[in-house]
């Protein structure tokens, strides 16, 4: 038997989450959508995903903080996070890694790319 | 003895042209953004507070005959939409004090797609989807425009031109090479 798998998107931009949401569900996936970081971590605390997509560039809390904030529960220490962004300077990329990311996409994003990577990296 | 104010400078701006695919930003005073539009659409942003500006200038393409969802490749446009935004707030600019001004989008050639149209839709559409006041529009119309954006004060000045000022350009393809490349940790 085979489950949807589910995703967060994390993005503050409304025209950026209505593609992401039409890319991922037209692939078979499961999409929640939140707008920052803080609006992701308070979603999580009472909600499950398989992964989690998020944007670096966000008021209140970025990507980094996001990611720093999931991988210090217990809950979240494992869950994938995939930081999609126009940002592809190392420096960017390293400080994600270090802070417990799972991959880095670099927009414009290519769907099929976004959907294989999804795929590779849920549990 | 107290040293004098240096003289008000009068040298000319360091002009900049943005090229269609780029995104440009600065806080700079003496920086001018300029570029020639077609059927192209530039988008000036200004965050009044942070005294920051930037332009982008982007034709999108139709997209290939298998992706039917939009009518244009409306999603490269939002990567260099987005491109500007995040190099605005590298310089300290907020997304809540954008405020935006849209010039170009003309039919220049009768007969053909209106390209120009859509282009300017689409700008249109993303500003009011991102929430971002639209101060001034001078879209549409089927004659070349060449705009001038001082970044650090938001002042702009766009007048119409004659269409053999633009040069030709091709829709925007996006780079296959780094199209959505994914580094796995």
């Amino acid at each position: 038997m085979t489950t949807t798998t589910r995703i967060l998107t994390v993005d503050d931009s409304p025209s950026m989450r209505a593609l992401l949401l039409h890319a991922l569900t037209k692939h078979g996936f499961k999409v929640e959508q939140a707008e920052d970081g803080q609006m992701a971590l308070d979603w999580l605390a009472t909600n499950e995903v398989d992964v989690i997509i998020t944007d670096i560039n966000m008021p209140r809390l970025d990507g980094f903080g996001l990611i720093e904030g999931l991988r210090s529960s217990a809950r979240h220490s494992d869950r994938p996070i995939l930081v999609l962004s126009t940002e592809s300077s190392d420096t960017k990329k390293q400080r994600a890694r270090q802070a417990g990311a799972t991959g880095w996409i670099v927009k414009p994003f290519d769907a099929e790319k976004l959907a294989m990577a999804v795929r590779r990296v849920a549990h | 003895m107290a040293a004098l104010d240096p003289p008000p400078s009068h040298s000319a701006p360091d002009r900049v042209t943005v090229m269609q695919g780029e995104a440009r930003a600065s806080a700079e005073p003496t920086v001018e953004f300029s570029t020639v539009l077609g059927s192209c659409v530039a988008m000036c942003l200004f965050d009044p507070s942070a005294r920051v500006g930037g332009m982008n200038h982007f034709l999108l393409a139709e997209p290939p005959t298998h992706r039917s969802r939009e009518q244009f490749d409306e999603h490269y446009g939002l990567f260099l939409m987005e491109l500007l935004v995040n190099e605005m707030l590298a310089l300290g600019a907020s997304k809540s004090r954008l405020k935006a001004r849209l010039y170009g989008g003309a039919n220049i050639h009768r007969g053909l797609s209106p390209i120009g149209t859509a282009n300017a839709d689409f700008a249109r559409r993303f500003v009011v989807q991102e929430g971002i006041e639209l101060t001034q529009a001078d879209l549409g119309g089927n004659q070349a425009r060449r705009v001038h954006f001082l970044p650090a004060s938001g002042r702009v000045r766009c007048r119409l031109t004659a269409a053999q000022a633009t040069p030709t350009q091709q829709p925007l393809r996006r780079p296959q090479s780094a199209l959505g490349d994914v580094e796995l940790f």
